[in-house]
């Protein structure tokens, strides 16, 4: 009896799961709200987070160092001096700081110590991720590309005249995927990462909610994975979230709305925190997911329960 | 052991508690008499193929022919596409379509009908572990002409290598469930000059990716109204989400073809997202469909 229960129940179980949603609710914690982290810079940038969960940051016009905030919290101390003008940063699996010197024209990376190794010059690099295997992929805004620096340091243009101004950039889960936002269209897009770390099929996969004044441009930016496989991405009108299969999930307001709203990452205890840099100040509030780690393996996304 | 029949309980629980959704109590639609197969019908054949689209970049899909045994290769057929085509085509599922054609057609009830079920694409992973990129949502979701540029460009000249289709847009109908059912929508609103017949079934007319706005774009077609036929089917119970509220969507649909002028006719049942009474109905919803096809010419 109970094996023909369960014989019913999983033919008459909803077929068209496709059209649950996976709301906000899914994420945001009641009567937790943005909380800021710190505040006094010019133009925050750069999040992002190592296995500990600490934050990492830069303040791309002012700054002068790689600022970093403990995972518990407290107040942002320079991490790496003298280093100014950075816009995107990301620790990889190899213990190393990689990041996009946009002031410079640079993509460099760094040991926790502090030592410099250029990886490629006279670029224009906005932002930046890498895989668990060691390919760095960095968006270029100006000249609408996106580039590839293999682990051996070899450098190629893996798409061009796709997206309009590439800027924010992050990995599905399970890193197949690779997401890029828009500064000057409206839709994120995505790539298949091939086996040898080229892109193939793009797709305007995300529609992102535009200002009313300007219904074409999302003014899209920083973007973040979480282990659910959900896209986030900082734009005009606030922190927009969408479910794996690019459906818009839900608009997260930006805390400090006279400022731009213009990098995400999770970090923080669990990685269980939102940070966003929102002009001359970072936030954070809890949720009830996590962030996908690119430094780590990779993974298929956690499926969500049913509602 | 204990431990086992726990599990067993909350398990038993759970499925209970899966049949009492909230509001009204669905009835128990299921498929009737003309979804079974009678004696002296003859059976059609179905046939799976696959694709690789270059509409839809990288995608690849599984689809299924169904052909009448009363096809006859010089004249053309009607055709009737599927989204989500896997679910339709399956003789013990929701709606199973071939069956269903096999008893109609038999009947005279519809056209000789080629039946082409057709799954959404995914873009498979590229590495062993990784998970497929799911691109049901853009193809049904997206108010565009790709996805009906999809079946003229790519699957009705593929499928008519091997059968003489219909070219006549009133022969042509399409039809889906949920994101499916809008999809349907989509490709004879965007191309009434080539499809001609829609039925929706608890079609996502919400915003998912901005199918919404439909209603108002319908209205404003009064006294020019498209030259299409469409049903739609939802139920009580169906979603009320973040992209919006089904039943008022489709009642919203509904209002909207009453008032421009459309041949439409709307069903609402007691159902929640499922394609249990849309599949129930689907004979009387084809034989409404295909009212008039003796005077058609395919």
């Amino acid at each position: 009896m109970l094996i023909r229960l369960f014989l019913i129940v999983s033919i008459l179980a909803p077929a068209f799961v496709g059209a649950q949603d996976m709301p906000l609710s899914q994420v945001l914690i009641d009567g937790e709200g943005w909380e800021k982290v710190v505040d006094g810079f010019a133009f925050t940038d750069g999040l992002c987070t190592d296995a500990e969960g600490n934050l990492y940051f830069s303040d791309v016009k002012q700054g002068t160092a790689v600022y970093k905030v403990p995972a518990e919290g407290g107040d942002a101390v320079e991490f790496i001096k003298e280093k100014p003008g950075i816009s995107g940063l990301q620790w990889a699996a190899d213990g190393k700081l990689y990041a996009c010197v946009a002031k410079e024209q640079r993509v460099i990376c760094l040991t926790k110590e502090g030592e410099e190794t250029e990886l490629v010059n006279e670029v224009r690099p906005n932002d930046l991720v890498v895989t668990a295997d060691g390919d760095l992929y960095f968006t270029m805004t100006p000249t609408k590309e996106i580039r590839r620096i293999d682990s051996s340091g070899k450098m190629t243009v893996v798409s061009e005249g796709v997206v309009t101004k590439p800027n924010g950039i992050t990995l599905s889960r399970d890193q197949g995927t690779l997401a890029v936002s828009d500064h000057g269209g409206k839709y994120v897009w995505v790539f298949r990462i091939e086996k040898d770390g080229i892109l193939t099929h793009p797709e305007n996969y995300m529609t992102m909610r535009t200002p009313v004044a300007d219904p074409e441009i999302a003014k899209g930016d920083g973007m973040a994975t979480d282990v659910h496989g959900r896209y986030y991405v900082t734009t005009a009108e606030g922190l927009q979230m969408f479910d794996p299969t690019g459906r818009m999930g839900g608009v997260i307001a930006t805390p400090d709305p006279d400022s731009g709203l213009v990098s995400v990452c999770f970090a923080g205890p669990d990685h269980a925190y939102l940070y966003v840099a929102n002009g001359s100040a970072i936030y954070r509030r809890k949720t009830k997911t996590s962030g996908a780690l690119f430094f780590e393996e990779p993974k298929p996304a956690e499926v969500m329960p049913k509602n | 052991m204990q431990e086992k029949r726990t599990a067993r309980a909350a398990f038993v629980a759970a499925a209970i508690s899966l049949f009492c959704l909230s509001g009204t109590v669905a009835e128990d639609y299921k498929p009737g008499p003309d979804a079974m197969e009678k004696e002296g019908v003859p059976k059609g054949t179905v046939t799976q193929y696959t694709w690789k689209s270059e509409i839809f970049p990288g995608t690849e899909r599984d689809y299924w022919v169904y052909v009448p045994a009363q096809y006859d290769e010089s004249k053309p057929a009607c055709v009737m596409v599927f989204q989500d085509g896997g679910g339709f085509v399956r003789e013990n599922g929701h709606t199973r379509a071939p069956i269903v054609f096999d008893n109609l057609i038999h009947a005279g009830e519809m056209p000789v009908t080629i039946g082409i079920f057709i799954n959404p694409g995914v873009v498979p992973a590229a590495k062993e572990g990784q998970e497929p990129r799911k691109n049901r949502s853009y193809e049904y979701d997206t108010l565009s002409d790709l996805y009906a540029r999809f079946l003229l460009e790519e699957i009705l000249p593929e499928v008519g290598k091997s059968y003489n289709l219909t070219k006549n847009p009133d022969c042509r109908a399409t039809c889906g469930n949920s994101s499916g059912g809008i999809c349907a929508f989509t490709v004879a609103w965007e191309r009434p000059d080539e499809f001609r017949k829609v039925v929706s079934h608890i079609g996502s007319f919400t915003n998912i990716r901005g199918g919404h706005v439909y209603p108002a774009l319908v209205r404003k077609t009064k006294e020019d109204p498209k030259p299409i036929r469409v049903f739609i089917q939802d139920g009580e119970n169906d979603l009320d989400n973040l992209h919006g509220n089904w039943p008022l969507a489709n009642q919203q649909m509904a209002k909207a073809f009453e008032y421009a002028g459309y041949d439409y006719k709307f069903v609402m049942g007691t159902d929640g997202h499922s394609g249990r009474h849309g599949g129930a109905i689907f004979p009387d919803t084809l034989r409404w469909l295909w009212r008039d096809w003796k005077s058609l010419k395919p």
